[in-house]
């Protein structure tokens, strides 16, 4: 311990120096505004762009493979419009597919689950077709998908929707030829407030232990939600190790999203032309 | 999967994290766990210097170090921050000491703002110790500070050699470039 | 003639009476001989063995000898012009039966890559280090411990190589001598390789990741992750008894190990709970997707190299005789031409990700 200690904090102090050498040949301002400007952005691309942060299970990591993987991903992005979307919206995938007419597959549905970092990023579209619940698992770097458009552009309030395969069909019913529904520019992505109401038991899992927000009153005897309350673990929130091992640093993140900036820049601009060119074609149709 | 999660934003820790949390032997499970830890990290912020078993002490660094950061990161005006330090300071006069005193005495350090050594152990136990501080305490050193101390022998030796290595590369640069020279006078004379 | 038998018998007999007598005065002293005519095994480990690490302690060493110590490194290892020499390249083709040199190489992490027909392969990432060679041991010089019964037809050379440079500083003087012929800085890593003699290359050669081709076949070589005593379940994928249906204590074991009557024994081999891990193993047969020339990258198929990400690999040309290369490799090495490559080598059936989206027509 008392030989690694001193090791460390030369490294560390020499990389301070460092960021600081570069800090003081700009004028004094300057700096602070792009390093605030900068913050700012991550706090942004994280959300937008969350499968660029690397898995943050120590032992897994691995600078080159990180930066390998980013520059594949970018590479994708490059020939794949692959927009902002987040778990509660409402997807058309187009990808090539085999076995259908026309080589082409195109499926609409609510995206009910993303995860995955890296080229495994992958998203779970849910829609109910003839009665029938289908659910399709695609990747969002997989080179078959030919696009991937936003219909309707908000979130929920849980991360995960997975309940709705309990829920009753109308909640994640959606007709396939829908039509883009366009946010005016500059508004916050809408927060939609749903609640869903659940089939009666027997469910996939146990909800009311899950303590979701977007689900009516469950309507279950009260031994369950006695034995929920003894599962709980209200200690958790409080494990700041914990909770530091699950995500990945400011410091890190700034790094990441820096060097993925201008290439995300771009093909975000492309996004925002695209996305007024389809809002001119149903008028069109219409 | 494993994704990082995005809803919360940390600083960098200046300490080395383990990739797996110890359990510390703890009867009454995580729960016990973290109170174990809430005692020891309340005793550093109180004494500045505590001396401990080693694994408890290299775990609990973490978590001192955790909240530190945050009450820099966010201030006292945060809730959440404002929370935790409610519930990992059991002494609830050290939350004013922890926002007032240590955040603004740590917000300009570049290194980790504790330190820690493995401390001697008494001979029937051969359990490993060690002493865990918070950087700038009032205490004396507990260590003398050698860095500097040119008069170490081997410090005078490698600034003798040193010396010589250098005369030694100058004389080399300096024959190169006479020989350099000679050529090119040579070249003007042909 | 009688005289000369009579001389020669009279030698024999002294020669003989002289080795009776010889071995009784050795019976005298018991220990020292008798462990002359049967010496025990003795553990004879390569020359390269040696202390690695010095032990390390705080020097106090001042900042500026510290810089100087650097500088001297710098100086002897990485300013030097080494150049090594151009007859690197051999006159001999590479042909089945020979055997070049392998690499230690970084396993570092596993990411999918997709086919050009649209289908999706997991690919592991192996960043080759710098290989440098060290010493070549010829194959009348190698005498390894445990030797091969009877007659070896094209004997092999051994070379060692190092990889992962480090400062000297954290090794022993000793283990730095190792690296003093070849004049690269010492190595984190040491390994042995077998190669034919006509695939030896000098000390001081480096061997990147070009040593290999896209689309070729690989052995890997790893250290198995260290998982314990498991039981039989974990270990060798037993399925365990039933949860429920009056079902006592044996959820997880594995039951019956064997009959009675004249097989009444454990037999050797049977499956049962024991260590799991930390055990060489190599996996066979792996196919190269794609070279990364600028990072030293090699991605290979499958997820089930042995080896926890960032330990150490060991890659080969495969043993596999189906899977040996028709066209002939870089031989003894790759060396370079001068022209830039480019920073991605792919294999044919590979969807290079900056290529534009796969389109199925009625044709495939």
């Amino acid at each position: 311990m008392l030989s690694t200690t001193p090791r460390l904090a030369l490294s560390r102090q020499l990389k301070n120096f460092r960021r600081f050498a570069t800090a003081t040949t700009t004028p004094a301002e300057q700096p602070v505004k792009d390093k605030s400007d900068t913050r700012k952005n991550v706090l942004e691309y994280r959300q937008i762009y969350p499968e660029f942060l690397p898995d943050p299970k120590i032992e897994f990591r691995n600078p080159i493979r990180e930066k390998l993987e980013r520059s594949d991903m970018i590479a994708r992005r490059a020939n794949v419009d692959i927009p902002e979307f987040y778990v509660g919206s409402v997807l058309a995938v187009t990808s090539a597919d085999r076995h259908s007419p026309g080589k082409l597959h195109r499926f609409v549905g609510i995206c009910i689950k993303r995860e995955g970092c890296g080229l495994r990023a992958n998203f779970l579209l849910r829609n109910v077709i003839d009665h029938q619940g289908v659910e399709i698992l695609y990747d969002m770097y997989d080179p078959t998908i030919k696009g991937i458009e936003v219909l309707r552009l908000e979130k929920r309030l849980d991360n995960e929707l997975l309940y709705l395969r309990d829920a009753l069909p109308e909640y994640s019913t959606f007709d396939s030829n829908m039509e883009i529904e366009i946010l005016p520019e500059g508004a916050p992505v809408p927060v939609n407030e749903i609640k869903v109401k659940l089939k009666p038991r027997p469910w996939l899992d146990r909800w009311e232990r899950k303590n979701l927000k977007g689900v009516q009153d469950l309507e279950l005897p009260q031994r369950f939600y006695d034995r929920a309350k003894e599962l709980e673990t209200p200690w958790e929130k409080y494990d700041l190790m914990k909770q530091y091992m699950r995500t990945v640093p400011e410091e890190e993140q700034v790094e990441i999203f820096s060097e993925v900036q201008t290439h995300l820049h771009r093909s975000g601009a492309a996004q925002k032309l695209k996305r007024k060119r389809t809002f001119v074609k149903p008028t069109k149709l219409a | 999967m494993n994704q990082a999660e995005i809803s919360k934003l940390v600083s960098q820790l200046r300490v080395r994290v383990n990739p797996r949390l110890r359990k510390l032997k703890s009867a009454g499970g995580p729960e016990a766990r973290l109170d174990k830890l809430r005692k020891t990290v309340t005793a550093l912020i109180k004494h500045e210097r505590i001396e401990l078993n080693y694994p408890r002490a290299d775990e609990s660094r973490m978590y001192a170090e955790r909240l530190i950061s945050d009450a820099i990161r966010y201030g006292d005006c945060h809730r959440e921050t404002m929370e935790m330090a409610d519930f990992w300071l059991i002494e609830k006069q050290l939350v004013h000491k922890l926002f007032k005193v240590l955040a603004p005495r740590f917000v300009n350090y570049s290194t980790a703002y504790t330190r820690m050594y493995t401390a001697p152990s008494v001979y029937p136990e051969v359990v490993k110790r060690a002493v865990l501080e918070l950087r700038g305490n009032p205490y004396p050193s507990l260590v003398p500070d050698m860095h500097n101390n040119r008069n170490l022998i081997h410090n005078v030796l490698l600034d003798e050699a040193k010396k010589a290595y250098r005369t030694q590369k100058y004389e080399e640069i300096a024959a190169k470039i006479d020989a350099a020279e000679k050529s090119v006078s040579e070249e003007a004379r042909k | 003639m009688a005289l000369a038998l009579t001389t020669t018998f009279t030698k024999s007999t002294v020669k003989f009476l002289e080795e009776r007598l010889l071995l009784l005065t050795i019976s005298c002293g018991p220990v020292r001989n008798k462990s002359k005519q049967n010496p025990k095994p003795r553990l004879r480990n390569p020359t390269w063995f040696t202390q690695k690490h010095r032990v390390s302690s705080d020097d106090n060493v001042t900042l500026e000898n510290k810089e100087f110590l650097k500088e001297v490194v710098q100086d002897r290892y990485f300013n030097v012009d080494n150049e090594i020499s151009k007859d690197l390249a051999s006159n001999v083709i590479w042909r089945p039966g020979l055997q070049r040199t392998g690499v230690m190489a970084r396993k570092i992490g596993i990411y999918p890559m997709w086919l050009k027909t649209g289908k999706k392969i997991s690919t592991t990432l192996l960043q080759v280090l710098d290989n440098h060679v060290i010493k070549y041991y010829p194959p009348e010089d190698y005498d390894p411990q445990v030797k091969r019964v009877g007659r070896i037809y094209n004997r092999k050379g051994c070379l060692l190589l190092g990889a992962e440079g480090a400062d000297p500083s954290t090794f022993t003087r000793e283990y730095c001598g190792l690296f003093k012929d070849s004049g690269v800085i010492p190595k984190r890593h040491l390994a042995r390789f077998f190669v034919s003699p006509d695939a030896v290359l000098p000390a001081g050669t480096l061997i990147s990741a070009l040593h290999f081709q896209a689309g070729n076949y690989v052995d890997v070589r790893g250290l198995t992750i260290d998982r314990g005593f498991q039981g039989v379940m974990k270990r060798h994928g037993f399925k365990g008894m039933p949860a429920s249906h009056g079902v006592t204590k044996t959820h997880r074991r594995g039951g019956n190990i064997g009959g009675g009557g004249e097989k009444g024994r454990v037999w050797p081999g049977t499956k049962m709970p024991g260590h799991m891990g930390n055990r060489y193993r190599i996996l066979r047969g792996l196919k190269i997707w794609r070279i990364n020339t600028k990072y030293n990258v090699l991605f290979v198929s499958g997820q089930n190299i042995p080896g926890a990400t960032n330990s150490i690999v060991y890659i080969y040309d495969t043993k596999l005789p189906a899977r040996k290369p028709a066209e002939p490799l870089p031989f003894p090495t790759y060396i370079g031409t001068g022209e830039e490559l480019s920073e991605n080598i792919f294999d044919k059936e590979i969807h290079e990700f900056s290529e534009p989206t796969i389109v199925y027509s009625d044709k495939n």
